[in-house]
Formats: structure tokens, C-alpha cells, sequence
């Protein structure tokens, strides 16, 4: 077993390493720090130089990536090209932000998903569980942003109810987490319904209905837990998706989160904010992983001698 | 029908359900809520060219000349300045018991520091630096006066002490808290006084009421950074900010359809034109460019993607810009005066004309496909060559690589044609990469040695005139600059370069 989650371990450094290097390689592709931050304005060339020697760009690329990475191991991810706010300062702001976010878009997935879910396979082949597929099928279909903006246009315009932005109160999750939830919630439908009946055709079903139990008890006691395990993982590797795709979402409701961090990095060629947003977004990931992997070879051991 | 009234119905339950929570709104008595979209990440005056920097901060800092909102020159915390030494020395005159927000004193000393800092080794990291170059050094003669040693002849100097690099900034407390606190925590002599900041979120400031232009009516100025301007105007319309500074064109009438808001157009910095290529292609000839430029219908661009927010220009400034001539017209739309002029250059039907652009620009994608609307009516074969901001300003410019046309796009807080007239037309700037005119140069670099201001702004008109006579460019449109405001805010001066100055400024 130590063997194994050395060797996952050991694909884990190696995953971190070739995202952080690509990351800082594609984002030098195009683009000067120096004149964003200029603005366009009426500047030479050898102020452009004295800008990118104070912000160390004039040393060659192999330099500026392994002083990330020293940086990286001691947990200092240098300082934004815009104002010199440190990285972690930003991260530690951001990160928070969005795991919240994600956490409560998860949340709203699995509270709408499950008892559809069950439902829908309980119902199979009935028109519930087609209404149900349809709108998953609706669902998957629609662009996260537009259902934004709906949401804004009836909950804050019209109604005035939620803040249309920003991150102040519980009301402000109310309409990115189920911006973000109810695109889950697509997918997640259908994976319950899949695996509910797959479950429900197993014969400790029948004897429990043979039994006498009630119907809910069958479902969310018996069925409900043994589809669960299937659930559970896909679930957690959904979350490392997730905080891939809040991006989008952040930015609509002006979230002060990795998403909208690691987008402004970008637009504004701030290096060391966007190597340090996405050097984390990517140990979040391959952490998820790694634990999902971990557990599948306690789980099984064929899978530990792959 | 029905499927609205049930959407109603289910909106009031989810209403009521969460009505106890939607307590916070912005719109507290005496507090003003500014949208701006970019963090500049520090406060300090030398380390941005963002001008959501200025935004915000034009109230903390006070420079030693003052523009408001008309535009004019003013005294700030210099109350007076003569030009001595033939011109090689400015000697300011400094208004007395100011102090700064904490508390220090404004004296020569702080003026000398400002500069000092600007000039050498800090200011060096930053993009201001290269504004001030002009100026050697600061020399204190007194507590209350200063004389600024020139290096070379800064006609633009004065407008430039207003704003930006040249604010003027405290020295004890730099010096005893260090740069990193003074880019969170900014200290100036303003009508406004820092409280908080949080970085990406907002910037909180409070009024200083020892300020010497008298106390401001707000109490407290929030500034909030939201980077898409369908959010501002969500924000606008929820009621939760007061003035919205990002409204693409398309969104103006959003604004103004709603009840409780005002849009206000004003004439804005902004300029743009299409630069033809002198060095290759049919653009080489001065007729065809002229062709070009007359076979274009700009009122109807400005009309149909501007929505009217937007004036024809007949060179690349604003009319508020020093060096604007009322008297030079734009050539008139006439296409079939256009089409007969192609003929007599001996331009071929289907002779190509590529347009590169900032493709990210979504109003100037508009424009562009309306440009080679007309270019195509002309029967030439227009087409559109999108890049990515950076490749084209860093690399298809510079270094000569367009095709026959493309985008520029400049709005210099100066105002004046100078700067803008200088770097588009010099031999040798990365801004124009074909054309080396030793007369145009000559007229460029004469002006920037007179401080007399009529012989300059003669100069500068004679320069416009010129481009206009070579047909360098074709001039689109002098955007204007837009604001979504709450109708609850009184006395809002609206300024063409958002560089705010909310003293006057209530909230009801």
C-alpha cells in the first residue's frame, strides 16, 4: 500500500510540475506586463526596460520559472504585477471565496439531484421520468451565464430581493450557487437514476420488499446508500471540475474568487497572480485525486497493483 | 400568461422566504457608491496608468495644479507659479496650512520628496516616471515655494502636475511606514481620507473636513471593483451604486429607459481612426486614402454602432483637446466622388483592404464591419483581421506588419494633441511604423519647446492639418464617455476623463 500512494504521489509532483510550466510558459506567449501597465501611455522604450527589470522579466524564462517554484515550496508566490500585493495575500481572500461557493453549489446539486433522481427511476419509463430527463437534457443545454443574468433580471430587478453581485451576506450565494447548482444538478439527475436502477434490480431489493418494508424505507435505507458509492466519487471529482467552471459564473457576480482572480491575471499579464491562482487551483485538483485514488485502492486491491 | 403568473407567484414566496436577508442596500444617507471595473492593486500615485486609479483617488491626493471637471486649468496646492530663467525654472508658490490626512504638514519638503521619489529609484518601477522626464529636479527655496528645474521645455507640464504621478504624497509617513503600507493605506491631502481597502472588492474613504477647499457634503465614498458592465448596470438598476462608469454603447438605453436612473454622454478622450498604410498596398497613393476616407459614411457608423454617442473627427483629438482647430471639416461622405477618384489612381475593382483591430473591442468589431460595409461599395474586397490587443500594439504595429488599414484607439487624460500628435507621427515612434517626414517632424518637435500658448496651439492646428492633407488616417469618431447615474445624487460633475471629484457632490 506504501508503495502504491508513493507512486500516486510521486505522479502528483509530476502533474503539478508540467501545469506550473506550461501555465508560466503559454502566458509569456503574448503580451508585455510592462505596457498594460502603462496603459498605452506616452512611454519609451527604456522606461518600458527599467519596468521589466523591477519586475525581474528581463531574466530568462528558466530564471523567472524556477524562482516560482522556489517561491512555490516556501509558500511565497511573489507579488502581483499590479500595485505588488502579494499573492498569497490575494489567494488567501480568493480561495476561500470560491470553496464556499463551490461547496454550496454542490449542496444545492445534491438536495435538487437525489430525491429527483430516485424519483425518476422509480418512475421509470413514465412520463415524470421523462419530464425529469427532458430538463436534465434542458439543463446540460444551457449556458450558465444566461441563467445568470436571468436570475439577476428576476431576483434583483424585478423583485429586488438578492444583491445582483458581490460577495456580502448568506443572500449573495443564493443565485451563483444556483447558477452553478442547477447545471450540476443536470448531470447529477441522471447519474442517480442510473444507478438507483441498477441497484434496484439487485435481488436484496426484492427481499426487502418481500419483507413488508415501507417503499421509502427501501429506497432511501437500502437502495439509496448501496447507489451511493458510485455517487460519492463522481461527486468529488465533479468538484474539481467545478472550480474550473466557476469562472464564468464568478464573473457575472462580480465573486472575489480564484475565477475572477486568475481572469485578471490574464487580461492584465500579471504573471505571478495567475501562476500562483492556477498553481493552487491545480493542487486542489490533484489533491481530489489523489484522495479519490487513495480510497479506490483501499477499496479494491486490483487496483493497487495496476 | 400563466406560466408568468406562476413565475411571479413562486418569485414572492422564494421574496418573502428570503425578505429578512436582503437588509444591506447601498443607499445610505451620505454615502456615494462608484463602480469602477479594475483594481489597480496599489494606491500609490507612481505605480498605475489605470484610470480607475484616478477614479478613486483624485479624491485622496491633490496635485499642485487642479483640472475639474470644465476641463481648466486651476490652482491646487500651488495657489500661483511664474516661469523664470527662460523658462528653465517654474517656481510655484504653495498654499499654506495644509495638512495631510495624517495629520503631517504640506510644505516644500513634501513637494521635493514627491518628486524625488517619482523620479529616481521608485519611480522607476512604475509606468509614471516617463510622464515627468522633462523635469531634472525640485528645488525647495523656502517652506512655501519650489522651483522646478527643467531639463527640457514641458508646454504639457502644468495640465500633467494635475493628476497621476505628480499628486503629492506625505514623506514622513512614507518614510516611517515604507512603500508596501502606503500602496494599501494612502495618505494625501484630498477631500477624502482612506478607512479600508480590500483588494478586488472595494475601496472605502471618508471625508476629510480640514480640507482646505472646504469639507465635502458626502460623508463616505465607496468604490466598488465589478469588471462587467452588465453587473455594473444590474448594480445601477438594484440601486446598490450610485454611478456606473462601464456602459457599452448597446447598454445606454437600459439606462435611460429606467425611471430612477439618468444617462449621462458627455464628450470623452477617447479617439479613433483607422491608420492606412502608407508603404504597402492601394494605400500607398494619398488620393486613394482620400478615396478611402470619403467612401466611408462615419455620421452613419457614429448613428447606427455608437447609438449617437459619439462625434465626427477630422484629426485624432477631441474638441476638448489643446490644439483642436473648429475650422478643419472632415472630408464629406461621397461615394460617387470616391468611386471616381479610385478610378483616376487606377485602383483595380476587388483590390484588397484588410482591417487589423482589437478584437476584443466588441463596439470596434461593430464599426469595422461597417467600414468595409462601405469599402466593399466601393468596389474594393474589405476584410477584417481580428488580433488579440497585446500581438497587435506590441508587435503588428511596431513593427510594420499590417495590412492596409487598422485600428487605433487613444485617449490621453492630457488633452492635448501633443503627446497624441507626437507618438502617432514621429519618425521613429513604435506608433508609426511607415512614414519618415522631416517636415512633420520638424513642426512636431518645434511646438514642444514653446510655452507660448497661442503660437503652440497654432503650431499643433498646422500639424492636424497637415495629417489631414496626407490623409494618413481615416478619422471615425471622438467617443463619448458615459455614466449610468442614480437620480438620488445632486450636484454630480460629470467629468470626460472619470477623474472624479465628488466635494460638491450629494446623495438625497
Amino acid at each position: 500500500m506504501a508503495g502504491f500512494i508513493l507512486k500516486r504521489l510521486l505522479q502528483a509532483v509530476f502533474v503539478i510540475l508540467a501545469v506550473t510550466l506550461i501555465v508560466a510558459f503559454a502566458i509569456r506567449l503574448s503580451g508585455d506586463p510592462a505596457v498594460m501597465l502603462a496603459g498605452g501611455s506616452n512611454i519609451t522604450e527604456k522606461d518600458l526596460q527599467n519596468i521589466r527589470q523591477a519586475l525581474g522579466l528581463e531574466r530568462p524564462f528558466y530564471v523567472q520559472y524556477l524562482d516560482f517554484l522556489r517561491g512555490v515550496l516556501v509558500g511565497d508566490f511573489g507579488r502581483s504585477f499590479m500595485g505588488g500585493t502579494p499573492v498569497s495575500l490575494l489567494i488567501s481572500k480568493a480561495l476561500p471565496a470560491t470553496l464556499l461557493l463551490a461547496f454550496a453549489s454542490l449542496l444545492i446539486s445534491i438536495v435538487l439531484s437525489v430525491p429527483l433522481g430516485v424519483y425518476a427511476a422509480v418512475q421509470r419509463g413514465r412520463w415524470p421520468d421523462q419530464l425529469i430527463r427532458i430538463l436534465s437534457l434542458v439543463g446540460l443545454s444551457f449556458p450558465n451565464f444566461w441563467l445568470a443574468i436571468m436570475l439577476v433580471l428576476f431576483f434583483s430587478i424585478t423583485l429586488g430581493i438578492l444583491p445582483p453581485s458581490g460577495m456580502e451576506g448568506p443572500e449573495s450565494f443564493v443565485m451563483p450557487a444556483l447558477t452553478m447548482g442547477i447545471i450540476l444538478t443536470a448531470t447529477n439527475v441522471r447519474l442517480v437514476r442510473t444507478s438507483m436502477l441498477e441497484t434496484l434490480s439487485q435481488q436484496y431489493i426484492m427481499v426487502a420488499r418481500s419483507k413488508g418494508l415501507k417503499d421509502w424505507v427501501v429506497l432511501y435505507k437500502h437502495a439509496l446508500r448501496n447507489s451511493a458509492i458510485p455517487l460519492v466519487t463522481y461527486i468529488g471529482l465533479q468538484f474539481g471540475s467545478l472550480i474550473g467552471g466557476i469562472v464564468i459564473v464568478e464573473r457575472v457576480f462580480n465573486w472575489p474568487g480564484m475565477g475572477t482572480l486568475a481572469f485578471d491575471a490574464i487580461s492584465a499579464r500579471d504573471y505571478p497572480v495567475l501562476q500562483g491562482s492556477i498553481t493552487v487551483l491545480a493542487l486542489f485538483i490533484v489533491l481530489i485525486n489523489l484522495l479519490v485514488d487513495i480510497a479506490y485502492g483501499l477499496i479494491d486491491p486490483r487496483i493497487r497493483t495496476e | 400568461m400563466k406560466v408568468s403568473t406562476t413565475l411571479r407567484a413562486l418569485g414572492f414566496t422564494v421574496a418573502a422566504a428570503l425578505a429578512p436577508l436582503a437588509a444591506s442596500q447601498a443607499q445610505a444617507a451620505g454615502t456615494l457608491t462608484t463602480a469602477i471595473a479594475l483594481d489597480p492593486g496599489s494606491w500609490d500615485p507612481i505605480d498605475t496608468f489605470v484610470v480607475d486609479w484616478s477614479s478613486a483617488a483624485n479624491n485622496i491626493f491633490d496635485g499642485l495644479t487642479a483640472r475639474g471637471a470644465d476641463m481648466k486649468l486651476k490652482p491646487g496646492l500651488a495657489t500661483s507659479w511664474e516661469f523664470l530663467d527662460n523658462n528653465s525654472r517654474i517656481r510655484f508658490k504653495l498654499r499654506e496650512n495644509v495638512k495631510f490626512h495624517n495629520g503631517e504638514p504640506f510644505n516644500a519638503e513634501a513637494v521635493k520628496f514627491t518628486f524625488d521619489r517619482l523620479l529616481g529609484d521608485e519611480g522607476k518601477k512604475g509606468p509614471q516616471q516617463s510622464n515627468y522626464t522633462s523635469i531634472d529636479h525640485v528645488e525647495v527655496v523656502d517652506a512655501n515655494t519650489v522651483d522646478f528645474i527643467m531639463k527640457q521645455p514641458d508646454p504639457v507640464l502644468l495640465t500633467k502636475l494635475a493628476g497621476y504621478g505628480a499628486m503629492i504624497v506625505p514623506p514622513q509617513y512614507i518614510k516611517e511606514k515604507g512603500d508596501d503600507y502606503f500602496n494599501s493605506h494612502p495618505v494625501g491631502t484630498g477631500p477624502f481620507k482612506f478607512v479600508s481597502y480590500e483588494p478586488k472588492v472595494s475601496l472605502t474613504l471618508e471625508a476629510f473636513p480640514e480640507h482646505w477647499g472646504g469639507a465635502p457634503k458626502l460623508d463616505k465614498l465607496v468604490f466598488r471593483m465589478i469588471a462587467e458592465a452588465n453587473t455594473q448596470i444590474a448594480e445601477l438598476q438594484a440601486g446598490r451604486i450610485d454611478v456606473a462608469t462601464l456602459i457599452p454603447f448597446g447598454l445606454a438605453p437600459t439606462v435611460e429607459k429606467d425611471p430612477k436612473l439618468s444617462l449621462i454622454s458627455i464628450t470623452g478622450p477617447t479617439v479613433v481612426a483607422l491608420r492606412l498604410n502608407t508603404k504597402n498596398g492601394i494605400t500607398k497613393d494619398v488620393n486613394v486614402r482620400k478615396a478611402l476616407i470619403m467612401g466611408i459614411d462615419r455620421d452613419a457608423i457614429i448613428k447606427a454602432v455608437l447609438l449617437g454617442h459619439g462625434k465626427p473627427i477630422a484629426s485624432f483629438q477631441a474638441d476638448l483637446s489643446f490644439g483642436y482647430d473648429p475650422n478643419l471639416k472632415p472630408l464629406p461622405f461621397d461615394l460617387a466622388k470616391a468611386k471616381q477618384m479610385l478610378q483616376q489612381a487606377g485602383v483595380q475593382a476587388g483590390a484588397p483592404v484588410k482591417i487589423d483591430f482589437r478584437g476584443n473591442d466588441a463596439t470596434f468589431r461593430e464599426v469595422a464591419q461597417a467600414a468595409a460595409g462601405f469599402l466593399q461599395a466601393l468596389g474594393l474586397k474589405a476584410s477584417l483581421q481580428p488580433y488579440e490587443t497585446p500581438v497587435l500594439l506590441n508587435d503588428i504595429i511596431p513593427n510594420g506588419k499590417t495590412d492596409e488599414a487598422w485600428h487605433n484607439a487613444w485617449g490621453g487624460w492630457t488633452f492635448d494633441y501633443d503627446n497624441t500628435a507626437y507618438l502617432m507621427y514621429h519618425s521613429g515612434e513604435k506608433w508609426n511604423p511607415y512614414d519618415k517626414d522631416p517636415k512633420l517632424d520638424a513642426m512636431l518637435e518645434k511646438q514642444r519647446s514653446i510655452y507660448d500658448v497661442k503660437e503652440r496651439e497654432k503650431i499643433l492646428q498646422e500639424i492636424a492639418r497637415y495629417v489631414a492633407d496626407q490623409a494618413l488616417e481615416i478619422p471615425l469618431y471622438n467617443q463619448n464617455t458615459i455614466y449610468g447615474v442614480n437620480k438620488r445624487v445632486k450636484n454630480f460633475d460629470a467629468p470626460a476623463d472619470r477623474r472624479f471629484r465628488f466635494t460638491e457632490t450629494s446623495v438625497e
